[in-house]
């Protein structure tokens, strides 16, 4: 064929991707959120201290994988969305609608973006919500979800190991784990696993490193 | 009218020397000499009533409508200029699109009723147009429950546990302050409505009038605006006959 | 000098004439949106019975071979008696269910008791799928809408490319090459759904959505089920596949060779 061809898929070569482990789960109480902290540009460790745990909101945060810079832009516009929300409505934006921001721009931009992310929230209404939104710009609200590059090591370990309305200890072994198998298991996953709890009292950090995390599955 | 021939009352964005805007006044006249529209808010929901005065024979019974769907999830009714009503609820209806397109969500109502206060106020302020000459009442049902809802031409707007708007709004007002609104069911609302109506009508009672109602409640239509069913509107309006005419009860 | 960088580096007046200044307002390449189906769903089978319309999907969305999401609903109710059956890209799907309630409410803004019927809600679909396509855009699905208007069965299909048509039984995807044969030894030609009833229809459906499992790679066995007659429309959600018939692998040793 002698048509026009168009290479869409080399637009953005040597780019910083996040070749990810992330995911987030609902608890009794709340909801958390977990990732590693790699960022890679082809087999060359960018940063191995990323935090790809990002604020959209208090209490509504979300994990990113794909390309750094796309992920970013998404998040900061969808900051920006959910400040206005707040200022203009005297309220707080529920998850819901946190995840539908998201699931717009991604679904609109779609021929140019590559973003891979969860987002979760907690109200007081709802107690914590876990949304996912894949590649095309889909969503889906799930118990729990993974994501990234690291995910398809754990998907059976997820499967079997997770538990509705686990406790916060238990919550967090869960995510421990999970992300130390997929830590091993993906080259493009490692450093420190990092986590965000979200409950009624608002968001804590945690984060575990590689001499801790890595006698879990030696 | 004091105003007159003072020429502060000819534009909208001038104020008089003791600060009024005489054109909002003025489009408040307008409402006043509307038909009657009342809204009340029950346990789970609001019920809309409106007193359609009927201006000729020749009219088709049951159109014209003067209660309007925003969105699923909320209903409208307006006491004054009738085609004005008609563009602000297309007004309504954009913003709660806008909104489901932007959020993926139905409009909070009070974020509703904020966007159209603000809307309504806008048309105070400019020399090219003039006031809504309609108060409107907004009800719905949401996350946090029901909600209701009146505008002025002002833009001014509040939430009420019941409101009325046109003629008969201080008969309605009276009667509307003695009810229980918080253990007030659906179809106990509906009926007192009915009546409220109904007595507000024994102002002007030379002139025959259509009854029209909507309900949304979270028990009874699953949260979507609707019109009060046929029967239970017959009912209404039965309990409403009887309750404002008691004299001819008692002679049978 | 020449002070504005995009002139420098052109061709020398001198030798080639003076320079065109509209080449380089010009676009440099045709505008491509076309995309590729990321998360998606597999078949949708429907066929017509003596008083209306079933039709099936199963739960999954795929991602690539992956079965990503294992809850995911396609058969999408619009007004009282239509179902909308969608395969292929997900995030397309909830797209037009978005579209789908929007015509709702605004159909519902007259309060006239009208209710959006069923050929009204193809031709819709049909006009945005082939305007989609036109764009160098499409929506990447297969859609089959089901339902019954003014007392009789409706069941017809559009797709990515616009292409639409209608069938007393319809399937998309690999349901179009598995689901077709069986469904058409039991309704073969228009009128044939007369001698059809509820019940056997909905054997029918399940005989299908079992072959499909056993068969596409793509599929779960865990699917909804739609009926539409002129009561409404009713839909039954996680139907598991039953009676599967796996016994016989015991018997079967090797590849052709006699093995013990």
């Amino acid at each position: 064929m002698n048509g026009i061809s168009v290479d869409v898929n080399h637009l953005k070569k040597g780019e910083v991707n996040l070749g990810t482990s992330i995911m987030a789960c609902k608890f009794d109480g709340g909801v958390i959120l977990g990732a590693d902290s790699r960022t890679t540009t082809g087999s060359f460790i960018a940063n191995r201290v990323t935090d790809k745990l990002t604020q959209v909101h208090e209490k509504i945060w979300c994990c990113r994988s794909g390309s750094a810079a796309d992920t970013q832009a998404v998040a900061d516009i969808v900051h920006y969305h959910l400040q206005a929300y707040s200022a203009q409505n005297d309220r707080d934006p529920s998850a819901k609608v946190a995840a539908s921001l998201f699931q717009e721009l991604c679904y609109s931009n779609k021929d140019s973006l590559s973003a891979g992310i969860i987002v979760a929230g907690f109200d007081e209404m709802t107690g914590g919500e876990v949304y996912s939104i894949p590649l095309g710009g889909s969503l889906h609200k799930q118990e729990y979800a993974i994501a990234g590059s690291g995910s398809t090591y754990i998907y059976g370990f997820c499967n079997t190991h997770f538990k509705s309305n686990m406790s916060e200890d238990e919550v967090i072994q869960f995510v421990k784990t999970a992300l130390a198998e997929a830590i091993k298991w993906d080259g493009s996953s490692g450093g420190v696993i990092r986590m965000v709890v979200l409950t009624k009292e608002g968001p804590r950090r945690l984060i575990f490193y590689p001499d801790e995390y890595e006698k879990i599955c030696n | 009218m004091t105003s007159i021939g003072t020429g502060y009352d000819l534009s909208n964005s001038v104020f008089s020397p003791d600060g009024r805007n005489f054109q909002v006044e003025y489009a408040m006249k307008a409402v006043e000499n509307g038909g009657t529209s009342i809204g009340i808010k029950f346990k789970d929901g609001v019920v809309l009533a409106a007193e359609k005065i009927v201006t000729s024979k020749l009219l088709v019974p049951n159109s014209n409508k003067r209660i309007q769907t925003i969105d699923k999830h909320v209903g409208v009714v307006y006491s004054g200029l009738v085609p004005d009503g008609r563009h602000f609820v297309g007004r309504g209806r954009d913003e709660a699109s806008s909104w489901r397109s932007t959020y993926k969500v139905p409009i909070p109502v009070p974020s509703l009723a904020d966007r159209l206060g603000s809307y309504a106020q806008a048309y105070t302020l400019y020399n090219s147009v003039r006031p809504f000459g309609i108060s409107s009442i907004i009800g719905g049902v949401d996350e946090d429950g029901a909600h209701l809802y009146m505008i002025e031409p002002s833009g001014s707007y509040w939430g009420y546990s019941a409101a009325a708007a046109g003629k008969g709004r201080q008969t309605a007002k009276t009667e509307l302050e003695k009810l229980e609104f918080s253990s007030l069911t659906a179809k106990d609302a509906v009926k007192e409505a009915a009546r409220i109506i109904y007595l507000a009508h024994e102002d002007s009672k030379d002139k025959e009038f259509e009854l029209e109602m909507t309900w949304i409640s979270a028990s009874e239509t699953n949260s979507i605006h609707q019109f009060v069913p046929e029967a239970l509107l017959k009912e209404a309006k039965q309990f409403a006959a009887e309750a404002t005419s008691p004299e001819d009860k008692m002679e049978e | 000098m020449e002070q504005r960088p995009v002139n420098w580096g052109r061709p020398r007046d001198d030798i080639y004439g003076a320079y065109d200044h509209n080449i380089h307002n010009a676009a440099k390449m045709p505008t491509v949106h076309t995309q590729q189906p990321i998360v998606t769903g597999t078949s949708v089978i429907a066929v017509k019975f003596d008083k209306g319309v079933m039709m099936a999907a199963d739960n999954l969305a795929s991602y690539g071979s992956l079965a990503r999401f294992t809850d995911q609903e396609r058969l999408i109710p619009v007004g009282k008696d239509t179902v909308v059956g969608v395969s292929g890209d997900i995030s397309d799907l909830q797209y037009v269910e978005r579209l789908l309630e929007q015509l709702e409410i605004e159909e519902n803004y007259d309060n006239d008791g009208h209710e959006l019927k069923s050929s009204n809600i193809f031709e819709y679909l049909s006009r945005v799928f082939y305007q989609r396509r036109s764009k160098m855009d499409p929506l990447w699905n297969a859609v089959i809408v089901a339902g019954v208007e003014d007392g009789k069965p409706f069941l017809s299909y559009v797709d990515l490319l616009g292409v639409t048509y209608s069938s007393p039984t319809l399937a998309t995807g690999f349901g179009a090459y598995l689901a077709v044969p069986l469904l058409r030894q039991v309704v073969d030609k228009e009128g044939d759904e007369d001698n059809l009833t509820e019940e056997d229809a909905r054997k029918l459906i399940d005989k299908c959505m079992k072959v499909l499992f056993y068969r596409d790679a793509r599929s779960i066995d865990k699917y909804s089920v739609a009926t539409i007659t002129s009561e409404g429309a009713k839909l039954e959600k996680n139907v598991k596949c039953v009676e599967m018939n796996w016994r016989f692998a015991e018997d079967i040793k090797g590849y052709g060779r006699t093995v013990a």
